[in-house]
């Protein structure tokens, strides 16, 4: 280990930088070389803060370095090999797993946490007591012909709704689509759609007839602010009763579509080359998983989930020959 | 004779008042306009200095602390310093890369090049190319440079990005610094009996230098406030520690984009109070480039 000196490799890739053409083939893996690099979602991406930084407090030498250019551009880095962990806000796709296919990238999955999509109004607003997953998909489709209150339910009052969620380019956006609208990206296109989920909030709390949805940790920090805003109970696919996104109904799985699993993914090859380094990274993020996704807003998984992400990760140091060399031991609850 | 001429002032007289309402309303339509641009920076002022005020007594940090800690996901840790360095380094390697770039490019253009289609074909790309969206020099620079020439995402991959994006607007303003430096001085120089190379270094270059400083610490006042081509390249998440030209690196506006972007208010707070210190790094830039200019100006008087 005693070559991820830092000077060593400034060098290297001073001289990449500077052109000289014969280094380019050696420095192609720099960023592996003096760090973890975590590509992916920048939803997940504070969980992975939260875990990197915990982690270079019991490690001196080890560096993680965590960008979030989003889920899908993460897996085009991660799928050529050029970053060690990706965190996702949903699974692989098959166009991703043909990309890693063709690269030979081997890699497995963890999931680390649950998000809670919140459908949230102004607290003003005293009609809407709940919502069912029909009238979601009815405000939302596309050529959606709801523009008032009274278009969703008859005794709702006649006035015009306002409606602000996230633009197409967010995973929440896709997973929105996919569960509730139906097919993913089917949305109507005449709402306020924006990449911040802060302006969401504000938006829904600054106007009476306001109406959205978007990640629960952004519209919590808005009600304990003090803004205007209450979650709306949501129709359950379990039951058919409807549930707020409590910690309690998400873990239970009854706030359902509107809970998705989060995740990461491992690559196995850098793993290999960094045993010691990933590996412990790896089973450290494990081991306090819970811990992360609440510091970072969000929920633990299941129990089971963590048990099954030890087991899984332990198959694959098994695989690879390194269970030994790995320094950071896994809990069991 | 006498109900004529009163006749006439009338006629004079409304006509007179009827221009004269045209000409207050066009004064009032150009007071707005200018207003308006300053009205919209008094606001932007407001706000941002608003919310430094909450973040600091509000959600009590520490303006110390703030300018000296590096960034962290957990609210209380997390400061600016490690973002301010980063872009720092920026600026410095941008400064050099664009400023030799660029000026090179002017002299050439100005004092070497023959003045034919070619050349104005040049100048005229040089334009296009000053109003290209900075989002694409990030993805010109991920592709060949961070991907293809494998360096990563790292602090002089960001540079060579911002580079990019401002070397036409130096290249402009040198050939417009050098164009202001009368011909006369040239074929002075040249009668003295220095060669072409020795005007330009002894005599051209010294004249137009205050403004091609000028243009060029404009053009990285620009540069410093720019996130979409960092982001493009790679920008960190949270900077945690503090980048070197060869590390990955975040720099001030994308701390403040990723903090602006969390749900934790303080988080947006704390934006608020980095979009005041970047603010107070430009406007000092700003003037700089004011005092560079009225302290070397040279007066090519009669």
């Amino acid at each position: 280990m005693s070559e991820k000196d830092g000077n060593g490799v400034s060098r290297r890739s001073f001289l990449a930088a500077t052109g000289a053409v014969g280094v380019v083939g050696i420095t192609g893996c720099l960023g592996g070389d003096t760090a973890i690099t975590a590509s992916g979602s920048n939803t997940v991406a504070p969980i992975t803060q939260e875990a990197a930084e915990s982690y270079q407090n019991t490690r001196e030498d080890a560096f993680v370095d965590v960008s979030p250019e989003g889920t899908g551009a993460g897996f085009s880095d991660f799928c050529q090999g050029r970053s060690d962990i990706q965190s996702a806000s949903r699974d692989i796709t098959n166009d991703e797993i043909e990309d890693c296919d063709a690269n030979g990238v081997d890699y497995s999955r963890y999931t680390v946490g649950l998000d809670g999509l919140a459908v949230v109004k102004n607290a003003e607003n005293d009609w809407v007591d709940n919502i069912t997953l029909d009238e979601l998909r009815r405000i939302w489709e596309f050529e959606s012909d709801v523009d008032r209150w009274s278009d969703v339910r008859d005794d709702w009052p006649d006035e015009e709704m306002s409606l602000t969620a996230r633009d197409s380019a967010s995973g929440t956006f896709d997973y929105f689509t996919e569960n509730v609208v139906g097919e993913r990206g089917d949305i109507r296109d005449d709402y306020s759609a924006t990449s911040q989920t802060n302006e969401i909030m504000d938006a829904v709390a600054s106007e009476t007839h306001g109406f959205g949805w978007g990640g629960l940790g952004y519209a919590e920090a808005v009600i304990q602010d003090g803004g205007s805003l209450e979650l709306v109970p949501v129709e359950s696919d379990q039951d058919g009763e409807f549930y707020l996104p409590t910690e309690e109904n998400v873990e239970s799985g009854l706030y359902s579509p509107l809970a998705r699993p989060l995740f990461f993914f491992v690559n196995h090859a850098t793993l290999q080359d960094s045993p010691d380094l990933i590996g412990s990274f790896v089973r450290h993020y494990i081991n306090n998983q819970d811990d992360f996704a609440d510091a970072a807003g969000f929920f633990a998984a299941p129990d089971e989930e963590q048990n099954d992400n030890h087991g899984r990760f332990n198959e694959v140091l098994q695989s690879l020959g390194i269970e030994d060399e790995v320094s950071v031991e896994a809990q069991y609850y | 004779m006498t109900v004529e001429e009163s006749e006439n002032e009338t006629i004079l007289d409304r006509g007179v008042s009827y221009e004269d309402v045209r000409g207050r309303l066009f004064l009032a339509v150009c007071v707005a306009a200018s207003f308006f641009g300053i009205a919209m920076l008094a606001l932007l002022l407001w706000d941002v200095i608003a919310t430094t005020y909450s973040a600091i007594f509000e959600f009590g940090v520490n303006p110390r602390d703030f300018l000296t800690q590096t960034s962290s996901r957990n609210v209380e840790k997390a400061g600016f310093y490690s973002a301010i360095v980063g872009s720092l380094w920026l600026m410095v390697i941008v400064s050099v890369i664009a400023f030799f770039v660029g000026v090179g490019t002017a002299v050439y253009l100005e004092e070497y090049a023959p003045d034919n289609r070619w050349t104005r074909l040049f100048e005229a790309n040089l334009a296009n190319l000053a109003g290209v969206p900075s989002v694409v020099y990030g993805l010109l620079v991920l592709g060949v440079v961070v991907n293809g020439a494998g360096i990563g995402p790292i602090l002089l991959a960001g540079a060579v990005a911002l580079a990019l994006l401002i070397v036409p607007i130096i290249i402009v303003s040198s050939i417009e610094a050098l164009r202001a430096v009368p011909d006369s001085v040239r074929q002075g120089s040249a009668a003295a009996g220095a060669t072409k190379w020795q005007t330009i270094r002894n005599v051209v270059l010294p004249a137009a230098m205050p403004g091609i400083m000028t243009g060029t610490i404009l053009a990285l006042a620009r540069a410093i406030g720019e996130t979409a081509p960092l982001i493009m390249v790679g920008a960190l998440f949270i900077t945690t520690r503090t980048p070197g030209p060869f590390d990955r690196f975040g720099a001030m506006p994308t701390e403040i984009y990723t903090w602006a972007a969390q749900p934790e208010r303080q988080f947006i707070a704390m934006a608020g109070f980095g979009i005041l210190v970047l603010l107070v790094v430009l406007f000092s830039m700003q003037g700089l480039a004011v005092y560079v200019r009225r302290r070397y100006e040279v007066e090519f008087g009669e």
